[in-house]
């Protein structure tokens, strides 16, 4: 009789807790193919990261991806909200690309769904009043960041070549008013985003401007097209060159290490990674152990704005306001130390927080060079790769 | 554009000098690596009035090789081209064999194959080589090559040369070769080069051969100087329709013609405007010549091959 009481509580028990581990679904919105699919993936890689910790080190919600590509897709990003609410997730995560995210966060605001990004630094997406938006990163960080190391090396001209893009004409914008503001010359080109040949921006950088320094403010195929224009053109007044996103990676090191050396870019982390709180260090080994390679910067992001989900859903459901906006409710009260600082969301879903650091190549290693207090190493100033 | 404060009109006349001859040199060259990227179009277009969306992703294919012969043998992307040309044209064939299926309204239904073929390639490449931006990394491709005050890239150099060989190898075959006459015979009147004893699907067959062949050289080249990923097939295919209608269907000089205007308008849009307008104004150029040439530069009057 004891033996069957014994194994009936146990049974309930088992029972109870297969009932409070809920498994809740949470939707992917990411491009997968399409010209924005290398980032889409990256940043992929990090959400597979987090609801992996996520699901280890909570022991009473279990996170289910339910992906979708939306192809690099304004449309598709759309029709992927619809699709991922039909399947019944609670929040979606995940977006890249301003003018895909600003459709699709409408399209989630409209079923109730909140969502969370790195991929959209247009600000633009904040100034539009939506309830359910939420992103950890903006221009504004990526600007100071870029500001400061130029303030600090002390450089008088600066020429900014920008892609026409949304969200990089806006950062050079932005940091061109700073920079203006502060004394420093600056000489503004923008590029279409279809170019490949920049030798004549080049040129008149080199005959015209003779900046001291080069921001380039576009993406990877931007950054290796100027690099080898400023290799063939070698103009003799640029101290040193310098990019904010996808810039300074291992990757573009080790793809193109004619192009590299002395270049600086944003980074979360130097290369190699020493992770050194708890959390670093489970995402490192969480990273590794599921993807065989080093974490690069946009897994961090993807980690970061899912973790934040992740957990405010968990909360929300312990409250049984995960149908009623909890989830939105609870993605506001976040404040918390991350892998890439201070997150908090204020009312319009930024994260005022948010800086980035830069980093820059020297041999084989991304050091992080801006701001004193982050840096791991000097900048090797005046340092150009040609 | 005014001199800058500090800077004399004579250093100022002598710096847009400059500017200019090397926008005209970039933009010759650009032009070099545009016609080469449209030539296999031009051919396909002009031999059956089959407009190949996927020639983009023929030329992508190619690149992709140069890339992995490059990273997984070391070798410099130049070597690459034999391996290419057996693939792509192979991958040209059988592209081939899936448009020659086609029954009716074949200008029209070819478009939409043809488009279907190039979304499969595009995501075969995203499957193999994944999404991330190749480019070469040869020291020697990317060596500044100086002419006087100009510069430009080896890789540019070579390959502007290799370009203006294959135009003229290309002409020459199309001109004087059984074969280059076969294709402008079929293309001309597809039913009266069958009564003169010309087999049309095999004349079809050799100019989709002719034109892998031709977009093997033209993503070695592009990998040897540019970057691509898996999403650039679509831009070449944009960029060589534009040159070949542009240069007036069938016209293989025209093409280079075409080719090197584009490249120049753009260059000179960066030096003498903006950057930012290069792409407009390449359009504009596009449809200021359709306008006034409706037929292209050297459109059906004047089209020997």
């Amino acid at each position: 009789m004891k033996k069957t009481t014994m194994i009936l509580a146990m049974l309930a028990a088992a029972g109870a807790a297969s009932v409070q581990a809920e498994e809740l679904l949470v939707g992917v919105q990411i491009p997968l193919t399409g010209p924005l699919a290398r980032v889409g993936m990256g940043t992929q890689e990090g959400i597979r990261v987090a609801a992996e910790v996520f699901n280890k080190t909570n022991g009473k919600h279990t996170i289910k991806l339910v992906t979708v590509d939306d192809e690099s897709a304004p449309a598709k990003a759309v029709a992927a909200i619809e699709k991922l609410a039909s399947e019944g997730v609670v929040a979606v995560t995940g977006g890249y690309g301003s003018n895909n995210i600003s459709p699709a966060s409408d399209a989630a605001g409209k079923l109730g769904l909140a969502y969370v990004t790195s991929g959209g630094v247009d600000d633009g997406l904040v100034q539009a009043g939506r309830k359910n938006f939420f992103r950890i990163n903006n221009t504004a960080g990526y600007q100071k960041a870029l500001v400061g190391l130029i303030s600090d090396l002390g450089v008088k001209s600066v020429s900014i070549i920008y892609s026409t893009k949304d969200a990089t004409e806006g950062l050079a914008t932005d940091v061109q008013k700073t920079l203006g503001a502060k004394g420093i010359k600056v000489g503004m080109h923008a590029f279409d985003p279809a170019i490949t040949d920049f030798k004549p921006i080049l040129n008149k950088v080199k005959l015209q401007d003779r900046s001291e320094f080069i921001a380039m403010v576009g993406y990877e195929n931007d950054y290796v097209g100027i690099l080898r224009a400023a290799r063939v053109l070698k103009p003799s007044s640029v101290k040193a060159i310098a990019g904010v996103w996808s810039l300074a990676t291992p990757k573009m090191a080790a793809d193109f290490p004619d192009l590299m050396p002395k270049v600086y870019g944003t980074a979360v982390l130097p290369f190699p990674v020493h992770f050194t709180t708890p959390e670093g260090k489970s995402f490192g080994d969480a990273y590794t152990k599921l993807l065989n390679k080093e974490p690069d910067y946009l897994g961090q992001f993807g980690y970061v704005q899912s973790m934040l989900l992740f957990e405010a859903i968990a909360r929300a459901a312990d409250k049984g306001t995960l149908k009623k906006g909890g989830v939105i409710e609870e993605l506001r009260k976040t404040d918390k130390q991350t892998l890439i600082g201070r997150v908090q969301f204020n009312a319009v879903g930024d994260n005022p927080n948010f800086v980035q650091r830069m980093g820059q190549h020297q041999g084989k290693q991304v050091v992080l060079v801006w701001p004193k207090e982050s840096a791991n190493g000097k900048p090797m100033f005046p340092g150009v790769p040609w | 554009m005014p001199p800058s404060p500090g800077m004399s009109y004579i250093d100022w006349n002598a710096n847009m000098t400059e500017l200019i001859l090397q926008s005209v040199y970039s933009g010759l060259l650009q032009g070099g690596s545009y016609a080469l990227i449209a030539l296999g179009l031009a051919l396909v277009f002009g031999a059956m009035k089959v407009i190949n969306l996927a020639h983009g992703e023929l030329v992508l294919l190619a690149a992709y090789i140069a890339y992995t012969v490059e990273t997984k043998l070391g070798w410099n992307p130049a070597a690459a081209i034999p391996v290419a040309v057996i693939i792509v044209t192979a991958t040209s064939a059988l592209l081939y064999f899936v448009v020659s299926r086609i029954k009716t309204n074949r200008e029209i239904n070819s478009l939409t194959l043809t488009y279907g073929v190039g979304v499969i390639l595009t995501n075969i490449v995203l499957m193999i080589w994944s999404a991330d931006v190749r480019a070469t990394s040869s020291s020697w491709m990317q060596e500044a090559f100086q002419v006087g005050d100009l510069y430009s890239m080896r890789s540019e150099v070579l390959f502007f040369f290799v370009s203006l060989v294959l135009i003229v190898a290309l002409w020459w075959w199309l001109s004087r070769s059984w074969y280059g006459r076969a294709v402008r015979a079929v293309s001309s009147n597809r039913d009266a080069a069958k009564l003169m004893g010309i087999n049309p699907g095999r004349t079809e067959l050799v100019s989709f051969l002719v034109a892998g062949i031709l977009a093997a050289f033209a993503g070695v080249a592009l990998f040897s100087y540019g970057t691509i990923t898996p999403a650039t097939g679509g831009v070449l295919t944009v960029k060589a329709f534009i040159i070949t209608v542009l240069a007036g269907v069938g016209s293989i000089p025209g093409v280079l013609i075409g080719a090197v205007l584009l490249g120049i308008a753009e260059a000179l849009t960066v030096t003498l405007a903006s950057s930012a307008l290069q792409e407009l104004a390449g359009m504009g150029l596009f449809l200021l010549v359709l306008f006034v040439m409706p037929n292209g530069l050297f459109g059906a009057t004047k089209r020997r091959g």
